[in-house]
Parts: structure tokens; sequence; C-alpha cells
């Protein structure tokens, strides 16, 4: 699992590439904290590189949603495929984030 | 350039020097009374503090300044205005400065009770004093008005007609048909809170006393429904799927949804409960029990209820679309998420029952 962070237009952008799987999920959690200072940014989660995620996967996501929203940053999720975006539907999670 | 008389001159020092006097005062009044207006929970559209500008004190005695013997007689050197959005509210912050502050009724105007042959749409102020301290000598104002009050003196202000000495009978009749709108929408609007708040009174016990199908379906009703949990125990049903813990999440979108299936009244969403509830377990148990997932949002219940209702209805692909849609907003990927509830449903025994 790779993860490579950049900021473009003001905007705050995490590309996410491999299996974010339980294992993976301890060292993404660090990865993922650069994300934690966003007031004034709005976030992206790259996802097009993203092969599989797990209920560890769905808590980093979750976890980020819910520091983003105190800060009144938005986050979107781009280019995650029809298998994962079943993930987030099954789990009833679609609607908590912006799919683009 | 026109000269400064003696008394305006005299006048003007005694401000400067008593200006940290007036800037302390303005500080402790505002305080007391916003922390009362806090603690008695009234809502403000605005609350504003100034202590009067040398240029400005400068113009009014200019004016007039004749009428004053000394500067604590001008007494709007330190101003509170007070805007709440209820007119109810206007009277309510009136007897809090009463408890908090010494009144000087001689001096304090409640503009609001117009005389007939007056026209416009005035505030209520007090000149008021502190009750102990250094300060207390000094008097300040409170102006109370409501968000609408505030607009009429904006523009009043703006169109600058106040203090013409008169003016044509039509713009006359203009103002006070202007005034007398404002003035009932404030009313209005201070009605329509009362009602309100009976309404969410009655729609609170009916909900409480199980009296479902006796309340229309709107925002305050679904909102008291799911104040009752009603979803959990086919959450937790779910969730024992694979031990999932259940996230919290936000359901009044599915009020939409609801609408969309014409449902009229708590009554419609009991039966669709009642009635649609097994399967939704089945249908969340034959996509779940494959995968290991042990998080779940707090509507898997409700989505489930409402994709397997759509399916029994027949409203097929495109009906299970237009709920994604609701629920997720118009994405491209809500149609593969619909044939994909199509397909999974095509194994449940509900289908063959259709």
């Amino acid at each position: 699992m790779k993860t490579t962070f950049e900021e473009k237009d003001g905007k705050y952008i995490m590309h996410f590439e491999g299996r974010l799987d339980t294992a993976a999920s301890v060292q993404t959690e660090q990865e993922m904290k650069v994300l934690h200072n966003c007031e004034g940014h709005d976030i992206i989660l790259d996802c097009a590189q993203l092969e599989y995620i797990s209920s560890s996967g769905l808590r980093l996501f979750l976890g980020l949603l819910k520091v983003a929203k105190a800060k009144g940053s938005k986050v979107c999720i781009s280019g995650m495929n029809d298998n994962l975006r079943q993930v987030f539907a099954m789990t009833g999670f679609t609607h908590l984030f912006e799919f683009v | 350039m026109t000269l400064m008389s003696p008394h305006t001159a005299e006048l003007l020092d005694a401000y400067r020097t008593e200006l940290p006097q007036l800037e302390q005062l303005a500080e402790q009044a505002s305080n007391l009374l916003h922390n009362a207006l806090r603690e008695q929970n009234i809502q403000l559209n605005a609350f504003e503090i100034r202590v009067k500008s040398e240029e400005s004190l400068t113009g009014k005695l200019e004016k007039k300044g004749y009428k004053y013997r000394t500067i604590y007689d001008i007494t709007d050197l330190v101003g509170i205005r007070v805007v709440t959005y209820y007119t109810d509210d206007v009277d309510k912050v009136a007897v809090i400065t009463k408890q908090l502050f010494d009144i000087d009724w001689k001096n304090s105007v409640d503009k609001r009770k117009h005389q007939l042959n007056s026209f416009g749409y005035l505030s209520l102020h007090h000149i008021c004093y502190l009750k102990k301290g250094p300060l207390r000598s000094i008097p300040f104002e409170i102006q109370m008005r409501t968000a609408l009050q505030h607009v009429w003196s904006a523009i009043e202000h703006d169109i600058g007609y106040k203090g013409a000495v008169k003016l044509p009978p039509e713009f006359v009749r203009q103002f006070s048909r202007l005034a007398g709108m404002l003035e009932m929408a404030d009313d209005e609007f201070s009605r329509l809170r009362t009602t309100m708040t009976e309404y969410r009174r009655q729609v609170q016990s009916l909900v409480k006393s199980g009296h479902f199908s006796e309340v229309s379906l709107s925002t305050e009703s679904f909102r008291q429904f799911l104040e009752l949990h009603p979803f959990d125990r086919l959450n937790q049903r779910i969730a024992a799927v694979n031990q999932a813990e259940i996230f919290p999440a936000p359901m009044m979108q599915y009020l939409s949804v609801f609408e969309s299936f014409r449902f009229k009244d708590l009554g419609d969403v009991q039966k669709f409960m009642e009635e649609n509830s097994e399967d939704a377990y089945q249908l969340a148990l034959s996509q779940l029990a494959i995968t290991d997932l042990d998080i779940l949002s707090e509507s898997i219940g409700l989505q489930n209820l409402c994709l397997v209702y759509v399916i029994k209805q027949g409203g097929g692909l495109y009906g299970l679309k237009a709920v994604y849609d609701i629920i997720n907003g118009e994405q491209a990927s809500n149609i593969a998420l619909a044939e994909s509830i199509l397909h999974q449903a095509q194994q449940l025994p509900f289908m063959h029952k259709i």
C-alpha cells in the first residue's frame, strides 16, 4: 500500500495505491495525519489506484471525515472503481462522502 | 468653517477626559446584557456596542448643544443595540434590561407605540445605569428592535426622510403602508413561531404515544420519529452478521425518499417497516455475509428497507437508481449500484412472490 500527498489549487490531495487492508491501515493512518491539518482546505482522496478497502480502511476514511467536517472542510473521493463503491454502498456510507 | 461655541468645546473636552470610562462602561454593560440574553436562550440577529465617536458627538452638539448642561446629560454616549428575530423577544429583552439595570423612565421611549398621525416603524429605547460600581452614574442607551424594524431603520436612514418637516401626502401614505406591512409581518412571524412550537409539542406527544397514523410526515415529525430509534432492531440484526460496529450517520435525507414513495404519515412508515424488515435483513445478509466488513452506517437498515420496498413495488432498476439519487445525490455510479442490488435480490425469497 502506497500513499502520496500533494497540495494543489488549495486542496489537499492524497493518492492511494494498492490494498488498504488491516495490515496496511496502521501505516496509512500515520500517513493520513497530514490531512488532519486541513483548516481552509478541501480534501480529495484519489482512489483511482486503490484495489481493495477493508473495514479498517473505511474507519480511516470515516475518522478523517469527522475531523474535516469539524474544521469546515469537504472530503471528496475520486476515481474509485465500482467494486470499492459497492463496499461503501453495502455498508451504507456512500451518502457521507462526495464521490467525483 | 463654523466656529464652535465655548459650551460645545467644553463638552467635547469633558468627553475626551471621560472616554476611557465610557469604553469601560460599554464593555461592562454589554457583557452583563449579552450573558443574560444567552442564559435566557434568546436568539439574536445582531448585538452591537458602540461609544459615540467624537465626530458624531460634535455634529450632535453643533445642532443642539444648548440642551446639555454636562456631558452626562447626553444619554447615548454609550449605546447597545439588540436586534431580535421576533417581536415577542423585544419585550423579553426589555424585561431583562429592567432586571439588570436601573432605568431612567423619564428619558426612555417606547417608539413602537406610534401615534395615529405619525408613521414609521420604530424601536424601544431604554436609558440605563449600572446598578453598582464606580460607573453607575453614567447613562447608556439600549435600543431593542426586531430585524424588520432594523431594516426599516436602515432604509429610512438611506432614504434620508427622517427629520423632513413636511412630506407630500402621497409619500406619507407610501411610508405608512410599508410600516404597516412590516409590523404585520413581524406579528405574523411571532404567531408562526408560537404555532410551530405548539405543533412540535403535539407531534412529540403523538409520536411518543405511538399514534403514528395521526402524524403527517414532515421534517419535524420524522425527526421526532428518528429519536425513537425505530430502525435499531433491524440495524442490530444486520450488524450481527459480521459482529459489526454501528457508525452514527444522518438519516433525514430518507424523508425525501418517503415523499417519493408518497407516504403521507408516520403510520405509512411504520407499516413499511413491519412489511419489509425481514426482506431488508435478507438483502443486507446476502451482501454482507460474503465479506468481513465490520463497520456499518446507522442508516443501513433504512437503506435496505427502501431498496426492498422499491423492488417489491416493481420499481426496477430506475426505481432503485432514484432512491440512490436521493440518498447519495445524483452520481453516474448510482446506476451500477442499482444494477448490483437488483442482481443480488434475484436470489432472495421475496422475489419469487412478486
